[in-house]
C-alpha cells in the first residue's frame, strides 16, 4: 500500500472518467423519483413534491449526452439522513435523500421533495456529475424565491453572476401539484456553472 | 470573497474532455457548509448471485472469448479503515473492445457469451473479488490513431464513499498515451492492477487492485 510522504494517510486511488458507457443496466428507477416509495406501496415522504429539471450542457452549448447525475438533500424538515443524525426525531423514515439518474440525451428530470432549510442554510440539493471527459464535479443548487438565499454561506461566497447560475427558476407546477424548477448546468465555457472542490475544502 | 481550489486538467487528445472540463478553478466550500456536500449513499445490495463471475453470462454457459481473469482487492478510506457493504458496479469491454451498450457505435464484434456488467458488495473486511474477461483495447480516436488501453471501470458507493475509477493493466503499450493516465501523472501507478499467480484458480490471470477512497467525503461509512 502506497503512502504519502510525511503523512499516515493512504494515497487515494485516482478518480477516473466514467467514460460514455456507464451501464444503463445499473439504472434504478427508485432513485429517480424519491416521492414514490415503490410499486404498490401506500405512503410518501413528507413535503412539497418538486421536479428539478433542465439540461446539462458542454462548452459549445451542446447537450452532454450520457451524463450520470447524483443528488443529495435534506428532508422536508431540513434533516439529512447521515450517520450523525441517527435517531433524530425529525428524520423521515420514507426519505433518505439520495438520488441518481443517467441521462442519455443530457436533459434531466429529478422528482423529489423540497428540502427544508437546515443550520442557517437555504434549501439546496447537492449535485454530483460524472461523464465522459471528466471524472467528477460537484455543485449545489438553490431555489428561486427563498429568502434564505440572501444569507446562505455558499451563495454568499460567490459573485452575483455565479449565484444566479445556481438558483433554479420556478417554472409553474404539474397537474399533480408538483412545483417545477428549472436549471441548466453548464460544464464549461462562457456561462459556466460554479463547481466546488470537496478535496481541498 | 470567492476562494479557489483545484484547476481541473483537460485530457490531451480527448475532445470530450475539452468540451466538458470546467475552465474556472473549483471554488472552495465555506467550512460551515462543508458537511452538506457529503452525500451518504444508502446500502444497496442490488446484485444477482452470479454477477461476480462475468466470464460467462450465466452458470453453465460457455465462457466469453479471451482471457478469464480474477480481480480482487480491499476497499479502504485514507485512514486505512476498511469500507464494508459498499456496492461496486463493474463494466468492461469484451475481448474485441466492444461494450454491450446501446450507445457503443464502434461496430466491433459482440460476444454472445459475454455480458460485461456485474456488481459485487465488499465484505466486512472491505474485500471484494470478481471474475471477468480481460478487456480488449479499442481505437478511441481513429483520426490520430489513439487507442484506449485495456481497462475495467469500477464505480464504488457505500456510506459517504463515492468513487468512479478504472483499473488498467501493467506494461500495456497504450497506457502512456491515454489522456486520463497523462492527467494522473506518476499517480497512474496506483490505478494499475498488480499481477498474481492463479494456478490454483479457474482463471488465467489475477490482478490485485486495492482501492482507497480519498477526501473528507469518505468520513462516514457503514
Amino acid at each position: 500500500m502506497t503512502q504519502d510522504n510525511g503523512s499516515n494517510l493512504l494515497k487515494a486511488t485516482n478518480e477516473d472518467t466514467s467514460g460514455p458507457f456507464f451501464p444503463i443496466y445499473f439504472q434504478d428507477e427508485s432513485l429517480e423519483d424519491l416521492t414514490v416509495l415503490g410499486p404498490g406501496i401506500v405512503g410518501a415522504p413528507s413535503g412539497q413534491h418538486i421536479i428539478l429539471c433542465g439540461r446539462v450542457l458542454d462548452r459549445h452549448g451542446n447537450l452532454a449526452n450520457g451524463v450520470l447525475m447524483e443528488f443529495w438533500q435534506a428532508n422536508a424538515k431540513g434533516i439529512y439522513n447521515s450517520p450523525d443524525n441517527l435517531g433524530h426525531p425529525d428524520l423521515d423514515p420514507w426519505f433518505n435523500g439520495y438520488g441518481r439518474l443517467r441521462s442519455a440525451s443530457g436533459e434531466y428530470k429529478f422528482c423529489t421533495i423540497m428540502p427544508g432549510a437546515s443550520d442557517n442554510r437555504a434549501p439546496n440539493i447537492t449535485i454530483t456529475l460524472f461523464s465522459d471527459g471528466i471524472s467528477r464535479i460537484v455543485t449545489q443548487v438553490f431555489f428561486e424565491g427563498h429568502k434564505a438565499n440572501e444569507t446562505d454561506p455558499v451563495l454568499k461566497s460567490l459573485g452575483t453572476d455565479d449565484q444566479a447560475r445556481l438558483i433554479a427558476r420556478h417554472g409553474g407546477h404539474t397537474d399533480g401539484g408538483a412545483e417545477i424548477y428549472l436549471l441548466d448546468i453548464v460544464m464549461a465555457g462562457a456561462n459556466e456553472t460554479p463547481f466546488f472542490d470537496d478535496f481541498e475544502s | 470573497m470567492t476562494q479557489f481550489g483545484r484547476q481541473l486538467g483537460i485530457g490531451p487528445t480527448d475532445n470530450t474532455s475539452d468540451q466538458r472540463t470546467p475552465r474556472k478553478p473549483l471554488r472552495l466550500i465555506p467550512s460551515v457548509a462543508r458537511e452538506s456536500f457529503v452525500p451518504v449513499v444508502p446500502a444497496r445490495y442490488v446484485m444477482r448471485t452470479h454477477e461476480w463471475d462475468m466470464t460467462r453470462i450465466a452458470p453453465g454457459r460457455p465462457r466469453g472469448d479471451g482471457t478469464p481473469i480474477e480481480v480482487k482487492g480491499t476497499l479502504r478510506n485514507e485512514n486505512g479503515t476498511p469500507i464494508r457493504d459498499a456496492l461496486i458496479e463493474i463494466w468492461n469491454a469484451n475481448h474485441h473492445g466492444r461494450y454491450r451498450h446501446v450507445e457503443d457505435a464502434s461496430g466491433l464484434q459482440l460476444d454472445e457469451n459475454f455480458f460485461g456488467m456485474g456488481r459485487v458488495v465488499t465484505d466486512e473486511d472491505g474485500n471484494y473479488c470478481f471474475w471477468t474477461i480481460s478487456p480488449g483495447a479499442y481505437l478511441a480516436r481513429p483520426d490520430i490513431g489513439r487507442w484506449r488501453p485495456k481497462h475495467i471501470h469500477l464505480s464504488v458507493s457505500g456510506g459517504s464513499a463515492r468513487l468512479i475509477t478504472q483499473m488498467y493493466f501493467p506494461d500495456e503499450p497504450n497506457n502512456a498515451s491515454d489522456p486520463m493516465a497523462i492527467l494522473m501523472g506518476d499517480g497512474f501507478e496506483n490505478n494499475i492492477g498488480k499481477p498474481y499467480e492463479t494456478s490454483d484458480l479457474d482463471v488465467d490471470e489475477g490482478y490485485r487492485f486495492d482501492i482507497v477512497v480519498g477526501g473528507r467525503n469518505a468520513t462516514f461509512f457503514e
